[in-house]
């Protein structure tokens, strides 16, 4: 206890004095897994989960996550929402630098803005800034770049133009695509400045990325870990050997199956928190039997038992899911199906009683194939929802399974598949990345299903604002439950192994965890 | 004159390689663009302007055949493309830094089961249907038959995690790191080359040459080293060949329990992702490797047994 109190003594000391030797005599190094290699370390490029992570520790963005993943202020230091949320006007810090020690300015946003909507750059993500003024017209070639809604007033103040009011956008400010790029530093993303807390010090592909503090971030006197590490592996149970080994300090997940075990001997190490993601099974709703019936929609919905699901099939902490915005957002009550206040029993007696109005019975078996891709978690959620279908409505179930890239191409086309995997883990904590995916006419919309009342709906969230459009959206989402489209079957979970001697890793919805946050509060034994 | 015979039966075998080579390239490119989805395909489907922009981007919006010979007239200058997976990477990039890490593994494994092997099935042979043979032979069995990604993890448990006394896995080119991979490749091949080495010892053994090399009188040692050791081991060198392509192009079972960057995970990956360019940048150096390889066995094989001599074709 003496250390501890001594360190976080320390700890105080360096903030007031900011003096170089107390943060050397407190030099630690944080060791984080990574999940796969990211698929690059440019802005414009970054997908995965992986490259977006370590973005967030190297640069950053107008808006940045705070310790508990709540979006704040980050290189902007405010802004003003003008024209009814079309608007937007932000003052940049005026000690935001890049790591050369040139100040970033409002004219690195509208560069970079410029490169992501360029047809030679092909940015895959430029379709999250898609409610910026201009911005499908320049995607589709019909618009010059520089009609783009994005303007530099002065070298500190930028102005954005949306098309719609689009209250997620302040938290699109927070991803990668969205960031400033140096003027010199278009074509190397390895060795160009950077302007968040870390900079990129090496990289071994497949093996580590060291990052180092960077003495230039705004806010580096706050930044404690002194380097990270990160390490990309892709086997969960290869990074789980290697925590236990004490080589890393975080993990980027747990390996399947292995719950229980870590939940006995690793409990203080071990964190499990909802993640903005809902799988459900989604239903093809041009396959007639399917899109004739709602009512065998909302049996085949009604004859899944999600406590066995979650508890006896999954089991790592993943909760029962009726909705399909799963809960944890902000002033959103998700809408779920009503009949999830009924018991289980009660409700497979409904789902027996219209299936019958349906005009489905066991005398005359109901065939349907479930589609899924390769992995061990969906086979077993297959082979349970098979058995309680055909347990309690008597559907027999032709289970399918398909190499990822087959099942994505084959949901996508909806042409043979009828009950498929699916689910989303959204881009921003707001409930119309889930809802826009049901929109007619949206490509991600693979159940195909189109309600006027719920585009209606959908139409009328987009221009109203706050706790009104919150209700709007809770109606659209109460009107997709009522026809089941999808049917949810649980939310996801995230899940870390963290040591416990380390703070400022706050569990959160989004499941953003930024390096420079991290704390070690005493020392390692 | 040997000499001669074996730089002509060189140049015949590396003209042989070109038409090889184009065989496997045009197989290995019409093979993976029949297979349903493309590199762009993920859970969140693309706005189709992106998605157009993206193959302009590659060219995969140009027909099939032009694509083809785009990409051979590309790797005619060496230029295996860019990567579709690991946008930041050519594809000659990935295989540069992929490849020393396997080949060293893969290396040192193939050295560690031939010296180990060799060893092993001489003396189960030398001691013939006693308790050593069947020890030894059944230990080499269980090597053969107990799969990689099982004695891997255990390794690891009883190593690093309980024992604490080398790394989980991970890659640095310290020695360290090195031990588990290599001995976890290199365990089912020693089982191989020592089954492989017991029985040409065995059949060495009751030839005649030996009997006659006994009966002049001379020492046991002598006759095993000199006279029966070369024969013995043609076999595991012409089984070393394809052996070595395949250890030293890496292993995907053992690059994701060890978390090596080596060339294995490519081939899988690559396949799975339908990045297109790694694909086939990996299964042509692939071809190239085993090629190389099999004309380096054809030399020693030439060296070791006296009745192979290359000049007789001329």
């Amino acid at each position: 206890m003496p250390l501890l109190v001594k360190r976080l003594g320390g700890y105080i000391l360096c903030g007031l004095t900011l003096s170089l030797m107390c943060q050397n005599a407190l030099a630690f190094k944080i060791r984080r897994g990574l999940g796969p290699e990211p698929d690059s370390i440019h802005i414009h490029q970054a997908q995965g989960l992986a490259a977006i992570n370590l973005l967030r520790d190297l640069r950053e963005g107008l808006v940045t996550f705070d310790e508990k993943g709540e979006p704040v202020p980050g290189q902007a230091a405010s802004w003003q929402v003008l024209d009814g949320g079309r608007r937007y006007q932000f003052t940049l810090r005026p000690d935001a630098r890049w790591s050369n020690g040139d100040p970033v300015t409002a004219g690195d946003y509208v560069r970079a803005w410029r490169r992501a909507f360029t047809p030679e750059t092909a940015a895959a993500t430029a379709g999250l800034l898609k409610d910026v003024l201009n911005a499908n017209e320049v995607l589709q070639g019909s618009a010059a770049v520089e009609s783009l809604g994005i303007r530099a007033i002065e070298p500190g103040i930028l102005e954005i133009s949306l098309v719609e009011p689009a209250p997620w956008i302040l938290e699109i400010l927070a991803h990668p695509v969205s960031f400033p790029l140096h003027s010199e530093s278009i074509d190397n993303p390895l060795l160009a400045p950077v302007n968040g807390p870390y900079v990129l010090s090496d990289w071994t592909p497949r093996a580590s990325i060291r990052l180092d503090r960077n003495p230039q971030f705004h806010a580096a006197q706050s930044v404690l870990a002194d380097s990270v590490e990160y390490f990309p592996i892709e086997e969960p149970s290869a990074e789980l050997s290697r925590y236990r080994a004490g080589e890393l300090d975080i993990t980027e997940t747990i390996p399947a199956g292995r719950f229980g075990w870590l939940q006995e001997n690793l409990s203080a190490d071990l964190r499990v928190h909802p993640y903005l993601g809902t799988f459900w099974l989604g239903l093809n709703l041009k396959q007639p039997v399917l899109g004739h019936s709602r009512e065998l929609r909302q049996a085949l919905a009604l004859a899944i038992d999600r406590e066995i699901l979650s508890k006896k099939v999954l089991g790592a902490g993943e909760l029962p899911g009726w909705s399909v915005v799963p809960p944890g957002m902000q002033g959103y009550d998700p809408a779920k199906m009503l009949q999830s206040e009924l018991s289980q029993e009660e409700r497979e007696e409904m789902a027996v009683r219209i299936f019958g109005q349906a005009g489905f019975g066991r005398h005359e078996p109901l065939l349907l194939e479930l589609r899924y891709n390769t992995s061990g978690v969906h086979r077993r959620v297959a082979v349970a929802v098979a058995a309680m279908w055909k347990q309690v409505l008597g559907v027999n179930t032709q289970l399918v399974n398909e190499e990822w890239k087959v099942f994505v191409n084959n949901r996508r086309m909806g042409v043979v598949t009828e009950v498929f995997r699916g689910g989303w883990i959204a881009d921003f904590a707001d409930p119309a990345s889930f809802l826009d995916l049901f929109v007619s006419g949206n490509n991600l919309n693979s159940t195909f299903y189109g309600n006027s009342d719920f585009d209606m709906l959908m139409k009328s969230a987009q221009i109203s604002s706050g706790g009104t459009r919150m209700e709007i959206l809770a109606r659209a989402e109460a009107r997709l439950m009522e026809d089941v489209p999808v049917i949810p079957l649980y939310y996801y979970v995230s899940r870390h192994l963290v040591r416990p001697e380390i703070t400022g890793y706050v569990d959160n919805i989004r499941d953003v965890h930024l390096s420079r946050y991290l704390r070690l509060i005493t020392e390692k034994p | 004159m040997i000499q001669e015979g074996i730089l002509r039966h060189a140049a015949t075998r590396l003209l042989g390689l070109i038409p090889t080579l184009l065989l496997l390239i045009t197989i290995a490119f019409f093979m993976i663009r029949v297979a349903p989805g493309g590199p762009f395909d993920s859970e969140k489907v693309l706005p189709p302007e992106i998605r157009a922009n993206l193959d302009a981007k590659y060219h995969l919006d140009e027909p099939l055949l032009q694509q083809y010979f785009r990409y051979l007239g590309q790797i005619m200058s060496g230029d295996f493309g860019p990567s579709f997976q690991y946008k930041d990477w050519t594809v000659n990039e990935l295989i540069a830094r992929g490849f020393p890490v396997s080949a060293t593994v893969g290396g040192l494994a193939m050295l560690l089961a031939f010296v180990l092997g060799t060893l092993i099935g001489i003396t189960a042979a030398l001691k013939q249907n006693t308790a050593t043979d069947y020890s030894v032979m059944g230990v080499a069995m269980l090597g053969i038959s107990i799969p990689n990604f099982v004695i891997a993890p255990l390794l690891i448990l009883g190593t690093a995690v309980y024992a604490g006394w080398l790394p989980a896995g991970g890659w640095d080119w310290s020695w360290q790191r090195m031990v588990l991979p290599v001995i976890t490749l290199a365990l089912p091949v020693i089982a191989y080359i020592a089954r492989l080495t017991r029985g040409s010892m065995i059949e060495v053994l009751h030839s005649n040459y030996i009997r006659t090399a006994r009966a002049k009188g001379l020492p046991e040692r002598m006759v095993i080293r000199r006279h029966a050791f070369k024969p013995a081991i043609l076999p595991v060198i012409s089984y070393m060949g394809p052996a070595t392509a395949a250890l030293i192009t890496g292993s995907v079972v053992i690059e994701r329990i060890y978390s090596i960057p080596g060339l294995g995970s490519y081939f899988v990956q690559g396949a799975l992702n339908r990045d297109y360019t790694l694909v086939m940048g990996v299964v042509i150096f692939y071809g190239i490797v085993i090629i190389v390889l099999n004309f380096i066995v054809d030399l020693i094989y030439a060296w070791l047994n006296p009745r192979i001599r290359y000049d007789e074709a001329s």
